[in-house]
């Protein structure tokens, strides 16, 4: 052993082993990261602590004894978005302070419980808010001079409701014709409609209005515009490649688009929601089918939309546009569902499973609670019918009875204004073609039998709790029933293969005001007052005669317009009126006061129009008169030629030569009589 | 008043014309029978029997003596009007589309269709000079090369023929040259019919382009228009009111379906001068082919695809009814 540690100190020995050392002054050159990647990969960073980190207030305060109760809950909910490395629960004389921290093994498992459990409800007093603990400090270092946001220029497109403010009250409506080719904008008047706009290709295909009338909607091959105000300038643009069908938000703040061609796996864009005033898309959703469109059904006030899917109703909330309570709603066979147009209602159906009946259930949101079950009994389909304010629901239920073959259809009526919804059942005995609630009231029409004996009956839903039919009209030449949006007057028109037969009803004492046709009309649309009813031959549908025609609501015919290949005419609908019910009462009240000034408006523009053709004819009259006179007088100067010409005949007149004339005595054909001669 | 009721042929009407005095109709239809009527009751004369095709066209001269026929069996045919004997019989290379006497009476035009490989041609013959006829050798055939005549009246004195072809022309053809001394191009589609007025200083256009239109006969100045929305076959002018009634129908070939419930095939009657529609007549089963105002005014007939021939007496109400101005 000596001689090993002598070795080493014996200078002989340092020259047979190489030195590893560097030397003096070297310097390397490689840098850390290099040599020791891997390894410093796992370096332990401060950062890392802290993106994993997230903070949960609103925990129960507890005691010593319940905190390990305590940890066990906040565990098992957590540890669903990753694992936890570490946990800390800050106490103060004895208890939890109400607030813990949660270290993950990852920051995106941290950024999912902030995504996830921000929100959860624990009980009724604590409802968790997660947030990432490197957020309170992004908070914290906001900086104290606030810079303004970057001013965008203000667009200014006008009044946007100019179209309301017309001084004689005219509704406008798009006119499309020349087979797509021409839009026109039309301020209805009694005597002739008035040109507001018109542009060629304005449209690809066709047009929509927004429900308060705001915008019109056009369509291209890119996407969808907006137009408005008084000029129709253009407001807005969507791109959505190849979009065939639009749906507009009740309130107007959202429009739906749908293309059949943009849709990946990885991004949904079938279907895309967007803001109305930014232009942002909002949100994407797939889409397997067009054929029930709107897909997306909106709720009366536009705070909610929803959608079906098998098995599923998946109800979202705006603005956020996510799925309210995180969580669609589990409808085992679901067939259709609809909002009520005046309640955050919805109305749903699912049919017969085994030997759990049909039902209709009724779902109050967002509070998900069931106000009203109905059970069904050997169900073939149903439809769910909601009258305009949200006060009635009928359900049309196909059943086929047991022990039968055959189908018969019962209404159900919901009473929505009255407690626990009773619901009353109207029994039909014969296949229903058509079935519409009036707008304001609480009649119904519906139009049953099989051609030729279709009938049209009206009912009454009581507040006693009888509906009643009214009267029913039998023989009736009609497969639509179109009521006014006012109510109280309606239209049954027997559209395409009835050859346009139209029958105008007052329904406050059921009579027919007037029987008319528009030969082959496809459509009815009913202005958004109720005073005027448009009748068209689209060309869409029908080749030739296309034309829309105006009647009055009592079924006066007040105009024919025949356009080229006419396509399509919408009303311009109106917003909601900014009256409250005391002043409209108010003035119902003074009507008689008003309808005197209106009068003798209507008389003067009459006479007005009166005057301009009678102008028109004069001065047509004074021209042709003179050409004829012209005429007349080469005429009389040819007279001499015209006496050769025939020998010297005089035959201008035709009295000219009475002593030509012969008397004849003429039969003439009054009437046959048929006398038998009896059995020969 | 009711109107007459002319049953006497089986197959769609294509021309009615009544004499200069108007107590004849002469009927034409595609039965290949000529019928002549009283127009006072609707009795019927006489056939004129010879015709082996449809008879397109006939006309009847100033003093009710001859009439001429022409029709798709390559013919042109002159008759007595009182007897009904053929007179003469004017052999052609295709039909015979329309046809016609000259102020005089003397003289008679025709014209032949593009068919078969022989163009369209208008000819003349005299007959003061029976050997025209006798070798079916008119004095002046002329060529229409570029569009076939569908149908043509004589002007005023029977210097010209005004022609209306099938792409909308109109064109005066000199009667003793056959060179075109005016041109009209106002129609954008087939003409249908020519009619005069009474005074010959008019003629009146219907054609398929929907609308019918007013010239005048010697300068075939644009005077009026009337628009409809149908193709109008035929027109006429009324000689005593500032009326026109015109007739047509849709086309069989373009629609599926067309408004074929009873009697709504309507004449339409126009205000002369303010081109503006004041009535309609109902009661034809089909399509009107031929209209035509009684020389006195207080009548009018009408030819339809259904094969009657309806005469219709004006009630005084007419000849009152005055539109504002």
């Amino acid at each position: 052993m000596q001689d090993t540690l002598a070795m080493v100190d014996d200078p002989e020995y340092e020259e047979e082993e190489p030195s590893f050392s560097d030397p003096e002054d070297f310097e390397d050159d490689i840098e850390d990261e290099e040599l020791l990647e891997d390894i410093l990969r796992d370096k332990p960073q401060e950062a890392d602590g802290i993106d994993s980190v997230v903070v949960v207030d609103n925990v129960p305060q507890v005691g010593p004894e319940r905190l390990e109760k305590l940890k066990n809950v906040i565990h098992k909910i957590f540890s669903k978005f990753g694992k936890i490395t570490t946990e800390f629960y800050p106490e103060a004389d004895g208890m939890t302070k109400g607030y813990i921290f949660l270290e993950y093994a990852a920051p995106t498992q941290a950024v999912e419980a902030v995504k996830n459990a921000d929100g959860y409800k624990l009980d009724k007093q604590h409802t968790f808010r997660v947030n990432l603990f490197t957020d309170f400090d992004k908070y914290m270092n906001i900086s104290d001079e606030w810079e303004a946001p970057e001013k965008q220029p203000f667009k200014d497109f006008g009044n946007m409701r100019h179209w309301i403010e017309d001084s004689d009250c005219r509704d406008q409506y798009s006119v499309i014709y020349e087979a797509g080719e021409r839009t026109a904008i039309f301020s209805n008047d009694a005597k002739d409609p008035i040109l507001a706009e018109e542009r060629a290709r304005w449209t690809e295909t066709y047009v929509r209005w927004s429900p308060k009338g705001t915008y019109l909607a056009t369509f291209h091959q890119r996407g969808i515009a907006l137009w408005g105000g008084e000029k129709f300038k253009q407001i807005q643009r969507f791109s959505h490649q190849g979009v065939s069908l639009i749906d507009f938000s009740p309130c107007e703040r959202y429009v739906v688009t749908f293309s059949p061609l943009m849709d990946t796996k990885e991004d949904p864009q079938a279907i895309i929601i967007w803001d109305i005033l930014t232009g942002q898309k909002k949100r994407g959703f797939h889409c397997e089918s067009s054929a029930h469109w709107p897909i997306f059904k909106w709720s009366h006030d536009g705070k909610f939309f929803a959608r079906m899917t098998t098995d599923t109703l998946s109800i979202y909330e705006t603005p956020s546009m996510g799925l309210l309570d995180k969580k669609s709603l589990k409808i085992n066979g679901i067939k259709d569902f609809s909002w009520s147009p005046g309640d955050n209602i919805i109305a749903f159906w699912v049919p017969e499973d085994k030997d759990i009946p049909a039902r209709v259930t009724l779902m109050q949101l967002p509070s998900r609670q069931e106000i009203r079950v109905r059970n069904l009994f050997n169900v073939v389909d149903c439809k769910l019918h909601w009258q305009r304010n949200g006060d009635y629901l009928c359900v049309k239920v196909d059943r086929t009875p047991k022990g039968t073959q055959g189908v018969v259809t019962n209404f159900e009526i919901f009473r929505m204004r009255e407690k626990q919804v009773p619901v009353d059942v109207v029994e039909m005995k014969e296949s229903i073609i058509a079935f519409a609630w009036e707008p304001n009231g609480s009649k119904f029409a519906v139009l049953h039998g099989e051609s030729p004996r279709i009938n049209a009956s009206f009912y009454h839903v009581k507040n006693n709790g009888k509906i009643e039919l009214i009267k029913m009209f039998d023989k009736q030449q009609a497969n639509s029933i179109f009521w006014s949006p006012q109510g109280q007057f309606m239209v049954l028109a027997g559209l395409r293969s009835m050859n346009g037969a139209l029958a105008f009803v007052d329904t406050s004492d059921c009579t027919m005001m007037n029987i008319a046709e528009h030969y082959m009309a496809s459509d009815v649309e009913w202005d958004p007052t109720g005073r005027y009813v448009v009748t068209s031959v689209s060309w869409w549908s029908h080749k030739v005669d296309n034309a829309y025609w105006l009647w009055t609501f009592q079924g006066r015919l007040l105009q024919k317009n025949n356009k080229d290949r006419f396509c399509q005419l919408l009303w311009r609908p109106r917003p909601p009126t900014l009256l409250s019910s005391d002043q409209i009462k108010m003035i119902k009240k003074d009507l008689k006061k008003y309808s005197k000034i209106f009068e003798q408006k209507d008389r003067l523009s009459q006479s007005k129009a009166s005057k301009e053709l009678v102008d028109k004819r004069r001065a047509m009259m004074e021209e042709y008169r003179h050409y004829r006179e012209a005429a007349q007088q080469l005429y009389h100067e040819q007279k001499s030629l015209r006496l050769e010409l025939r020998g010297g005949v005089d035959t201008d007149e035709l009295d000219s030569n009475v002593d030509d004339w012969e008397e004849e005595t003429i039969e003439f054909f009054i009437n046959e009589e048929i006398i038998p001669l009896g059995d020969l | 008043m009711k109107p007459i009721l002319l049953q006497g042929h089986e197959r769609s009407i294509t021309q009615i014309k009544y004499n200069r005095e108007g107590d004849l109709l002469f009927s034409v239809a595609k039965d290949t029978v000529t019928n002549v009527w009283y127009s006072v009751n609707g009795e019927r004369l006489g056939t004129y029997n010879g015709h082996t095709g449809a008879v397109w066209c006939v006309d009847c001269d100033w003093d009710t003596k001859n009439v001429l026929t022409g029709s798709a069996d390559n013919s042109c045919r002159l008759w007595d009007c009182e007897t009904g004997k053929q007179l003469a019989l004017l052999n052609t290379n295709s039909a015979v589309r329309t046809c016609g006497f000259d102020f005089s009476g003397n003289i008679i035009m025709f014209s032949t269709d593009k068919q078969m490989g022989y163009q369209c041609f208008l000819n003349f013959f005299d007959l003061r000079d029976p050997q025209q006829m006798e070798d079916n050798n008119p004095y002046l055939s002329v060529p229409c090369s570029e569009c076939k005549i569908t149908s043509a009246v004589w002007g005023a004195l029977g210097e010209f023929v005004i022609a209306g072809h099938e792409n909308g022309e109109i064109n005066q053809f000199s009667a003793k040259s056959g060179e075109i001394l005016k041109k009209a191009k106002e129609h954008t589609r087939q003409i249908n019919d020519i009619q005069t007025s009474v005074d010959l200083t008019m003629v009146i256009t219907a054609s398929k382009d929907n609308t019918s239109k007013l010239f005048d006969s010697n300068s075939l100045d644009h005077i009026k228009t009337f628009r409809t929305d149908r193709p109008v076959n035929s027109a006429a002018i009324s000689p005593i009111m500032d009326h026109v009634v015109m007739g047509g129908g849709q086309e069989a070939m373009d629609v599926t379906t067309t408004s074929t419930r009873i009697g709504k095939f309507e004449a339409r009657f126009f205000h002369a001068a303010y081109e503006e529609e004041f009535g309609r007549v109902k009661g034809h089963f089909g399509p009107i082919n031929c209209v035509a105002f009684h020389p006195d005014g207080k009548s009018y007939s009408s030819g339809g695809e259904d094969g009657y021939v309806r005469i219709h007496y004006f009630d005084p109400h007419y000849f009152d009814f005055e539109l504002e101005a």
